[in-house]
């Protein structure tokens, strides 16, 4: 190990380069004269950062890179300030639904807002770079601490005793004096004294150390430990099935599959409850306040057929809850939240009868869903063979049946009907199972001849489904959650230990009779004087705390 | 002392790269697949059973030339073109046209009535549940997906066209 500058101290001890004072005996080394008298600069204890070294290569110039505190600062800083352009405009993650936000900035925001799309800050918080600067924080962190926290450690742990008499005079707390009698006694009774204090207490001869709370110091790096961990569970939410942001919109008795996972939600029931009149304040009398919205909810999880577009997924019902707002319902990191609603109905099915009008018997009722209904209904006497099915009816321009959407609007059914007084091969009847449609496309005209003959009809509401509303849930999964929570507690603890609670060390040599003291803390030094005046005062030594100060900043 | 130092550093460095290059990889992959699909993207790949049963993937087609088309029968300018599309299917099938007729989730009875009237024999698939349509982002009926051999979507037609714009738009395809 060839070093190119002499590190060797006075003391014996060799030195790392970078090292400010003498690791063992902390005499200040290689300083500039005009600095000479000032206090010392006590920076993590005096040691050399591990980075700095005499001959770096490209691994070590990557290294001091991230460990410098500079550059963490510029890269926190550029953090915030593109942070903040991502605030300007909505982020295109706050849409729902279907939108394209290279039409939608030009269009609500002109020109600046294309612009803002064009530099990629709709999507800021997902972008390459800013990404790429939480991962150089990550970086600079972990490196920083590292390169900070070995050495001090080290230091801290095998402290000398007996310190450089430059080293003890140059504190910011600092006090003189000439002992009368046994030295070594003052020193034990002092040392006592401070026990008293709760510091820890080491001598060797006439020197003492005594320390307190060095804990504290570990702070910053737990604190450290804690953002990082916050850092990369943020960062695990890209990974596939960490986290998600859905919505579903269910109609009432429907089981909807909720998008990218094995789970399918049924609503059986939404409920939206308004205030009644007497129930609000004057001024919002009248306005339609809403009390309640609920959703029955059941949650399945699919067993079998689940990817198979021909069979119908075989499911399993794994909880339910009744969904209110802020009461979602939970499984496993899974939380589906009341988001919307609508109130339009939607016929489901009905259940009608058929009336043979010659004798008055009345057959059925039979089922018949609005969609995928059976091909063909027996009902007594009578085959009823389903021929063609309409959801919204209507006469297309070229004259023939269609439908205008596939929502059942205006439902329409043609069956073709086998049965005694009708023709063998069948009379085809057309059926309107709503009430405004018959009337509407006259289904008695439509029908002719066979409408004097049979009737399809529903005997009384109990024999309709329909669903009266949909409910839009929110879906939600966030798996890294937890790891940012223990990041949060980590970083908390951190910061109380670095904040609440002060290193205090005091070193003391008696040289003949000639005592000196000198003292350091990293914060408080209202309190590390009190410290060591109190502790003198106890050995009959008075003094006022304030003379002990020896200037330099913060003291 | 300094050998382990450095396996510290390497070992740490090694880490920011592979948590570092995953989390920004993601980040820009994840901006192609968002947002609305466009020219020279990747259309989202289907499984949807066929009228007879069988299912039938996007991925099959590799290779070939495919076009998409979301339709159903309560969408006139849907009706008009599968026809349309069925003429352009027999002229260019020797040439390895696939065209695939997604039904917007209607159910059976009025899929079979509907094909059955005008005898249509390129494969039409059923979605369920308006899955595969909201996976490409329709907003409006029909819309028709020209997908290149190589996979990408050569041009979205958003609407209907005459027989000779589907003509047209087939040639430029085959050309490709």
């Amino acid at each position: 190990m060839s070093l190119i500058e002499n590190t060797k101290c006075e003391c014996g001890h060799q030195n790392a380069v970078g090292t400010v004072l003498c690791e063992s005996c902390g005499k200040p080394l290689e300083e500039q004269k005009d600095t000479a008298e000032l206090p010392l600069e006590m920076r993590y204890d005096g040691v050399a950062r591990r980075s700095q070294k005499s001959n770096p290569n490209v691994i070590d110039r990557v290294w001091n890179f991230f460990s410098s505190v500079k550059i963490a600062i510029y890269l926190i800083v550029l953090t915030f300030l593109t942070a903040m352009l991502g605030t300007i405009y909505p982020q295109e993650n706050t849409f729902v639904g279907n939108f394209d936000p290279a039409v939608y900035y030009e269009e609500t925001y002109g020109l600046t807002g294309k612009i803002y799309y064009m530099l990629g800050l709709t999507h800021t918080y997902e972008s390459w770079w800013f990404i790429g600067l939480l991962v150089m924080i990550g970086t600079s962190l972990v490196i920083c601490s590292l390169d900070r926290v070995l050495p001090l450690y080290r230091a801290l742990s095998k402290q000398q005793i007996r310190k450089h008499l430059q080293f003890i005079l140059r504190q910011k707390t600092v006090f003189k004096h000439t002992i009368e009698g046994d030295t070594g006694h003052w020193a034990e009774q002092f040392g006592a004294q401070l026990k008293r204090k709760g510091y820890r207490v080491h001598r060797d001869g006439t020197a003492l150390l005594a320390e307190k709370n060095r804990f504290s110091r570990w702070g910053p790096y737990i604190n450290h430990i804690g953002l990082i961990l916050f850092l990369l569970a943020i960062l695990a939410r890209s990974i596939p099935g960490f986290q998600m942001d859905t919505y579903v919109s269910v109609p009432d008795g429907d089981t909807v599959q909720i998008p990218d996972t094995n789970y399918y939600v049924k609503s059986e029931k939404f409920t939206v409850e308004f205030y009644k009149d007497e129930e609000l304040p004057d001024k919002l009398k009248g306005t339609a306040r809403a009390k309640l919205y609920e959703t029955k909810a059941v949650l399945y999880e699919c067993v079998s057929g689940c990817g198979d577009p021909t069979a119908k997924p075989e499911l399993r019902e794994v909880t339910r809850h009744d969904i209110v707002v802020n009461d979602p319902l939970k499984y496993k990191g899974l939380k589906l939240y009341q988001f919307d609603f609508d109130l339009t109905p939607r016929l489901n099915a009905v259940h009608p009868v058929l009336v043979d009008k010659k004798t008055g018997n009345v057959y059925g009722p039979f089922d018949l869903p609005m969609r995928d209904s059976a091909m063909q209904h027996k009902l007594g006497p009578f085959t009823l063979d389903l021929y063609a099915n309409y959801m919204e009816f209507a006469i297309g321009d070229n004259g023939e049946p269609t439908t205008l959407s596939r929502d059942p609007v205006a439902p329409a059914f043609i069956f073709s009907v086998k049965g005694p007084g009708l023709d063998p091969a069948g009379e085809p009847y057309m059926y309107f199972p709503m009430q405004k449609d018959k009337v509407k496309f006259a289904q008695d005209t439509i029908n002719k001849g066979i409408a004097d003959k049979i009737e399809i009809r529903v005997d009384g509401m109990d024999n309709v489904d329909f669903s009266e509303a949909s409910t839009h849930l929110n879906v939600r999964m966030d798996r890294a959650l937890p790891y940012v929570w223990v990041g949060a507690v980590f970083s908390m603890i951190g910061l109380l230990m670095g904040s609440y609670w002060q290193h205090r060390r005091i070193w003391l040599r008696i040289d003949g009779s000639e005592l000196s003291l000198g003292a350091h803390t990293n914060k408080n030094w209202y309190g590390m004087r009190a410290d060591v005046a109190g502790a003198l005062k106890k050995v009959g030594i008075a003094v006022d705390p304030k003379s002990l100060d020896n200037g330099g900043n913060n003291a | 002392m300094r050998k382990s130092r450095k396996t510290v550093q390497v070992v740490i460095l090694i880490a920011v790269l592979l948590i570092g290059g995953y989390a920004i990889g993601t980040t820009l992959f994840a901006d192609s697949d968002k947002g609305p699909l466009r020219e020279g993207g990747t259309p989202p790949a289907f499984e949807l059973a066929d009228l007879d049963g069988n299912i039938r993937q996007l991925s099959d087609y590799e290779g070939k030339p495919v076009v998409v088309n979301f339709w159903g029968t309560f969408c006139p300018p849907c009706v008009k073109e599968m026809p349309e599309f069925e003429r352009q299917y027999q002229k260019w099938q020797d040439k390895g046209l696939v065209v695939l007729a997604i039904n917007l989730s209607e159910d059976t009875l009025t899929v079979n009535n509907f094909v059955h009237r005008f005898e249509l024999n390129y494969p039409i698939l059923r979605d369920v549940n308006r899955k595969t349509e909201r996976s490409y982002g329709l907003k409006s009926y029909p819309t028709t997906f020209f997908i290149k051999p190589d996979g990408s979507i050569a041009e979205i037609k958003v609407g209907g066209m005459t027989e000779a714009d589907i003509d047209e738009r087939i040639e430029r395809l085959l050309q490709l």
